[in-house]
């Protein structure tokens, strides 16, 4: 009986160490998270494309499809004779390049390439403002000149346009664990809206001066409830600061808001 | 006093989006629970499906065996309930305690449905008891039809429990358009959230691979069972009860590939992103592991049929044909585990010359493959027919014409999937994609034309001897256990598949994953994490089957089994 047992063992084992074994010797690729990125007004061309290029081969998904060619236009040696994505997109609708490049990541369907399907999804269900700057500038780079800056980072960080349209589940992740009042700021596009240090849109009441108009209760009350009341000259922006964000905030990092605000005098 | 009373229950709310677990982290003890769970929620759900069956098979045909069957199968179910509702309870404290933010948006949208879900987990609870233990109580006449019933009942709850956990984790994947982490849009309800893009082909896929598992698992305990028989009379009863098993989980298999494409068809239809990241992403190597996966299934059962056959009178005739269908067999699973258009590094493509191998990178296309899985079915379909028909002499008289129009019907269909699978090489993708549809009808309508001549055709058909059930090589027990430990890794790797699309998002596009565990890992760490679930499952279901020896023991032992 115990023959038969141990028989039984060994061949359902050998059959589980087969699988994990065959699992182990193909190429291991993980899905990547896409990184937050805190792209300031002075960002250089380099860090935008090597933080697209990230992008590109990784959590962005983009070589899955127009890495190979076959199932959209390849960017990033050769299609249809053209030329890299870099040196051909100018020619594409008349728009120059930038406007081309960032319409086609929002807008995709606008944009068909003849011989393929719209598969591609809109870039910002699913990437910031900052990322997909960082990508139009890593396809610039393919065989053409970076114009991509700082001030278009802003420019979309505050509001304008079509292709500020916030992308309201892919807000970055608030669970860093970082209690530094500045990161939090900076990481949850805080500063996209409140003016800090003197620079900044004024969507929102500025940061600056808070705490000597401001009692604590009524920030922390502000971030839970942004909607609750709106502050006077900022009518026009009711609504628009994320209703999430204090959900999506521990305790602590709250905490740390709240007095960093306080102490804006 | 109010502001205070706001900031303590914010503070309580907001506290934390993730708890932690020691050793292995969140994610892997989430993991662990969840698939354990899956694995014997398919079984019990499995299980009474053809414990209904070979009842109503019994009842009809007057044949106490069936019943029998059907009664140790769900002896087997009494066992198993408990172990489903332990690691779904197990389950749940995990998800609150680890996942407490993400398990907070669930319970918003689908409160009413969860309090739905467990008072009908009770329900289904008291219809096994009152089955199983009524069986003997109700065992004639009108009763036995009443006892039947429970049976129906039983599926049908355990049926609509599946559904509504469906509808949680298939919200997961393609959750209603406008639905933010503070719930569903305006006008949207919790129907909308349950019926949601990817829930109905869910619902096929898991039924049927549910039969498919069942019949695996039983057939595993048959097989144990006819190894550490004692008597001739034990060893026929559960050679047969294993041949009943492995007809079924194979049979329904063989119908699993459909439904399976009808959900990957789904996906693409919901976000062609997530369709690709299953099919030609990150992913792409994980169906290659699965081609292998399936290709020892084939191979396992075909060699389980054929050696079956050498215990029926007649079936001689047919053995030299095996040989051939093995090399039908082995070659169309070379050509299924040919890697396509594979994420791959820049020396990787180097190293090949392109982003496919330049002479057999072409059978790796959509094409081949398709051509290759349906002749693995043909040749599987065909074995079963020479099993099923190796000891019967038709004595219709168009027997003959009836045995050519199957000939010809085999040889049409090889033409069809053939002939659209080179045709394939030489259109587009849109129009290659299409032809898939043509192979499978065409498989699909030679197995149901040649199946309804051969019944026809073998009505009062004369044996050539009675199967010999008991007189089986122990090595054929032996492929058995390779199925059902191939199925349970095969559910596991499904498992990870459908649930890893979703990348690092709880809730696809509405809920991102902002944990340490965000990432989806390798498939390398995905096969050792698959690989604990299974063995852990099959040594809860080893204790589960000598519990169901124990009990044996004390209600006496099993009818022989006779006839074919």
């Amino acid at each position: 009986m115990w023959k038969t047992n141990l028989k039984v063992l060994a061949v359902g084992l050998s059959v589980i160490v087969f699988y994990t074994a065959v699992a182990q010797i193909i190429p291991q690729l993980e899905s990547e998270v896409p990184e937050t990125l805190d792209l300031s007004g002075e960002v250089t061309p380099e860090i935008l494309v090597a933080a697209g290029e990230r992008l590109f081969n990784g959590a962005g998904g983009c070589r899955a499809c127009h890495g190979l060619g076959s199932r959209a236009p390849n960017l990033l040696t050769d299609h249809a004779g053209q030329g890299s994505i870099g040196r051909r997109c100018g020619d594409r609708t008349g728009a120059d390049c930038k406007t081309y490049l960032r319409e086609s990541l929002t807008e995709p369907a606008s944009f068909l390439v003849d011989g393929f399907t719209a598969i591609m999804p809109d870039a910002r269900r699913q990437l910031s403002q900052d990322q997909i700057w960082a990508l139009v500038a890593f396809l610039q780079s393919q065989g053409g000149e970076v114009t991509v800056s700082g001030a278009d980072i802003s420019a979309t960080s505050s509001g304008g346009g079509a292709a500020s349209t916030p992308a309201p589940s892919a807000a970055p992740a608030s669970f860093s664990g970082t209690a530094d009042p500045m990161q939090l700021v900076t990481e949850n596009a805080c500063v996209g809206c409140h003016a800090l240090n003197g620079a900044g849109p004024p969507i929102g009441p500025p940061f600056d001066g808070m705490g000597s108009r401001l009692t604590a209760d009524q920030i922390r009350r502000g971030i839970l409830d942004p909607n609750a009341e709106t502050a006077e000259g900022f009518e026009s922006f009711a609504g628009t600061m994320p209703i999430d964000l204090g959900r999506k905030l521990s305790a602590q990092q709250l905490e740390a808001i709240v007095q960093f605000l306080v102490g804006r005098r | 006093m109010i502001d205070a009373l706001t900031f303590l229950q914010a503070a309580a709310e907001t506290a934390t989006g993730y708890g932690s677990f020691p050793a292995i982290g969140g994610r892997a003890a989430v993991w662990i629970a969840a698939e354990v769970h899956l694995m014997f929620a398919a079984f019990v759900l499995g299980v009474p499906m053809f414990a209904v069956i070979t009842e109503l098979i019994g009842i009809v045909a007057k044949d106490s065996r069936y019943d029998r069957l059907s009664k140790e199968f769900t002896r087997l179910l009494v066992f198993a309930y408990s172990a489903t509702a332990l690691w779904g309870g197990l389950l749940l404290f995990l998800l609150t305690t680890l996942y407490p933010a993400f398990w907070g948006h669930m319970a918003e949208i689908f409160s009413l449905s969860m309090w739905i879900y467990a008072g009908l987990f009770f329900i289904e609870s008291f219809t096994l008891y009152l089955y199983y233990y009524g069986w003997d109580r109700w065992k004639v006449g009108r009763a036995k039809w009443g006892h039947w019933g429970l049976g129906i009942l039983l599926n049908v709850w355990g049926s609509i429990v599946m559904f509504i956990a469906n509808g949680w984790l298939s919200y997961m994947m393609s959750p209603p358009e406008g639905t933010t982490v503070q719930g569903l849009p305006e006008g949207v309800g919790l129907w909308n959230a349950i019926a949601n893009a990817t829930w109905i082909p869910i619902n096929i896929h898991r039924l049927i691979a549910n039969a498919v598992f069942g019949g695996a698992i039983v057939a595993a305990y048959a097989a144990y069972r006819f190894l550490s028989a004692k008597t001739a009379e034990e060893r026929a009863h559960y050679d047969w009860m294993g041949y009943v098993g492995t007809f079924i989980a194979i049979s329904t298999f063989i119908v699993l590939p459909f439904a399976g494409y009808w959900l990957g068809r789904e996906i693409y239809e919901y976000n062609q992103q997530m369709g690709i990241t299953m099919m030609g992403g990150f992913m792409s190597w994980l169906w290659i592991v699965q081609a292998i996966l399936i290709g020892v299934l084939f191979l396992a059962a075909n060699y389980y049929l054929w050696t079956g056959m050498g215990r029926i009178p007649g079936a001689a005739r047919f053995i030299p044909y095996t040989k051939w269908m093995l090399l039908v067999l082995v070659i169309c699973w070379i050509v299924w585990g040919t890697p396509n258009t594979l994420i791959a590094s820049r020396n990787e493509f180097a190293a090949m010359g392109g982003s496919r191998h330049p002479l057999l990178g072409a059978l790796g296309l959509m094409s081949g493959k398709n051509t290759a899985v349906n002749f693995m079915i043909l040749t599987t379909f065909l074995s079963f027919l020479m099993y099923r028909r190796a000891n019967q002499l038709p004595t219709v008289s168009w027997a003959k014409i009836g045995t050519q129009v199957q000939t010809a019907m085999f040889g049409l269909t090889s033409a069809v999937v053939l002939g659209y699978g080179i045709y394939g090489y030489f259109v587009p993708t849109i129009v290659r994609i299409g032809f898939s549809v043509y192979q499978v009808l065409a498989v699909l309508a030679c197995i149901i034309g040649v199946t309804v001549i051969d019944v026809l055709m073998l009505r009062g058909a004369k044996s050539r001897g009675a199967i010999r059930w008991g007189e089986m090589p122990e090595r054929s027990q032996y492929a058995i256990f390779v199925l059902a430990v191939t199925f349970t890794w095969l559910m596991g790797l499904m498992g990870f598949a459908r649930s890893g699309i979703r990348q690092h998002w709880h809730v696809w596009e509405v809920m991102r994953d902002t944990s340490e565990f965000a990432v989806t890992p390798a498939l390398g760490y995905a096969a050792n994490m698959i690989s604990v679930c299974v063995v852990i499952f099959l040594g809860l279901v080893a204790f589960i089957f000598w519990l169901g020896g124990l009990a044996e023991r004390a209600v006496g032992k099993p009818q022989p089994a006779t006839g074919s």
